[in-house]
């Protein structure tokens, strides 16, 4: 695997900058570094210089290189006790109402493993078709990828301990269907989701949600995007919405911590602050 | 000597090991001392607790950017690879497993190895898969000191025999030397 320096990931920057207006030098640096040593092992570049070119002359790549550089969940129901506290403790607790007028907001979904994993849950309550749910991702590739609901097995196998942890009253397996070497995923469980492309920055993403799903994403940011990105959560959320995020991003010391009440710290689960006057 | 930073990677038989260190070490112990110790992806709690019993040095599973501190542990937190950038933070991640484990030693000490290059002391302890040999070679190849646990007195040698097997290790240890060379730095 090539290994990149300092210099050779600030011109790779520098070219998408100026080709395509998407600025990644607001990304963490040790793993931006990673996601491209990756992409340039998987698609067989071994120059810094051909792989820039291939970047600002090839849309199409260009877009698989914002799929590939985003971090795909490699489980579903990845910390069971969220996903039993989002139907124990919030679903369970909205009359049929204010249902109808519930919209979820995935805003970087990479493979949908959470986009699925709430679906499933949504099922089991019988609620799937009442709630609205909005799906964003940075390229068309992960769309695709999302709406084929192709996962590796091992994948499944580590999502099907999870469902189990989680409590839900199905059988996994009835979730998905498996040929030889990939299990897919049961897609009429998102037929009803809204997807949408959006840039690195969330320009004109949705407005008035009641849930953003949102884990493990401010991790791959520097912390002033960090900032930037939390406060448009911030204003996207409706008055009485939750922001989920990762057990381990914390905003607690972030200037925008003020702007939302802990719910449950444990599970990353906040409220939009509402100012009394 | 001076560095800037101590890194352990341990498995299968590194616990007692590493309990043994971090009760030895002192308050005033000049530099951060992280931890990639893999572990049960799904028990959040209870590691942290369990090593901070007898230890002078508060442990911790840092949160995303954390700042790493002198005198203080960074434990790799479950199902989180941790990564050192170069501003002195950490970074956690959730990228795929590497060598089935996820934290990865070797992404650890890779990372570690780019932000401290020869401030920094690599130690693999016990285990038993092959993660942390090639974030050893790293450290060395960075001009760190590289030390690993004496096979001889592991629970499981797999994990220090793949280290030596790929890198001329400056020391080959047992636990009371790799102590000793430890305190020699307060």
């Amino acid at each position: 695997m090539t290994e990149l320096g300092i210099v050779d990931i600030r011109e790779i920057i520098r070219n998408i900058a100026s080709k395509y207006d998407y600025d990644f030098s607001k990304f963490a640096l040790t793993s931006f570094k990673h996601r491209l040593e990756k992409i340039m092992m998987k698609n067989n570049l071994s120059s810094v210089s051909g792989f820039i070119k291939k970047l600002k002359t090839n849309k199409e790549f260009f877009d698989i290189f914002l799929h590939e550089i985003s971090v795909p969940s490699t489980e579903m129901f990845r910390d069971p006790s969220l996903w039993r506290w989002l139907r124990d403790e919030l679903f369970a607790k909205i009359n049929d109402k204010n249902l109808n007028r519930f919209k979820i907001w995935f805003p970087n979904s990479v493979s949908g493993g959470e986009l699925y994993s709430l679906s499933i849950l949504l099922k089991e309550m019988n609620i799937l078709d009442k709630v609205q749910i909005i799906s964003s991702s940075l390229s068309n590739k992960s769309i695709e990828y999302i709406k084929e609901g192709r996962c590796e097995l091992r994948k499944i196998e580590v999502s099907a301990e999870n469902y189990i942890r989680f409590q839900g009253n199905s059988n996994f397996s009835n979730y998905y269907r498996l040929d030889r070497y990939y299990a897919y995923r049961d897609t009429s469980l998102i037929k009803n989701v809204e997807f949408r492309k959006q840039n690195i920055n969330f320009d004109n993403s949705p407005m008035n949600i009641k849930l953003v799903l949102f884990r493990n994403s401010l991790i791959y940011l520097n912390p002033s995007m960090q900032e930037k990105i939390l406060q448009v959560m911030h204003s996207n959320l409706s008055a009485t919405g939750h922001l989920i995020l990762g057990i381990k991003e914390r905003i607690k010391d972030m200037d925008t911590a003020k702007e939302f009440d802990p719910v449950n710290e444990l599970e990353g689960v906040y409220k939009k602050h509402i100012l009394v006057k | 000597m001076n560095y800037n930073a101590v890194i352990i990677g341990g498995s299968a038989g590194s616990f007692q090991v590493v309990t043994k260190i971090l009760n030895s070490l002192p308050k005033t112990f000049p530099m951060p001392v992280l931890l990639c110790l893999h572990r049960l992806k799904h028990v959040r709690s209870g590691f942290v607790e369990a090593l901070s019993l007898k230890s002078n040095i508060p442990i911790e599973e840092p949160f995303d950017k954390d700042k790493l501190i002198p005198g203080k542990a960074f434990l790799a937190p479950a199902n989180y690879h941790m990564y050192i950038e170069l501003a002195n933070r950490i970074a956690l991640s959730t990228e795929d497993s590497v060598n089935h484990s996820r934290p990865s030693i070797d992404l650890s000490f890779i990372t570690a190895s780019n932000a401290y290059r020869n401030k920094l002391i690599g130690i693999i302890l016990s285990g038993a898969n092959k993660d942390g040999a090639f974030g050893l070679k790293k450290v060395h190849d960075n001009g760190g000191v590289t030390i690993v646990q004496d096979p001889e007195e592991c629970e499981v040698r797999t994990m220090t025999q793949s280290a030596l097997h790929l890198t001329k290790v400056d020391y080959v240890y047992s636990t009371d030397l790799i102590i000793k060379f430890l305190l020699k730095l307060t």
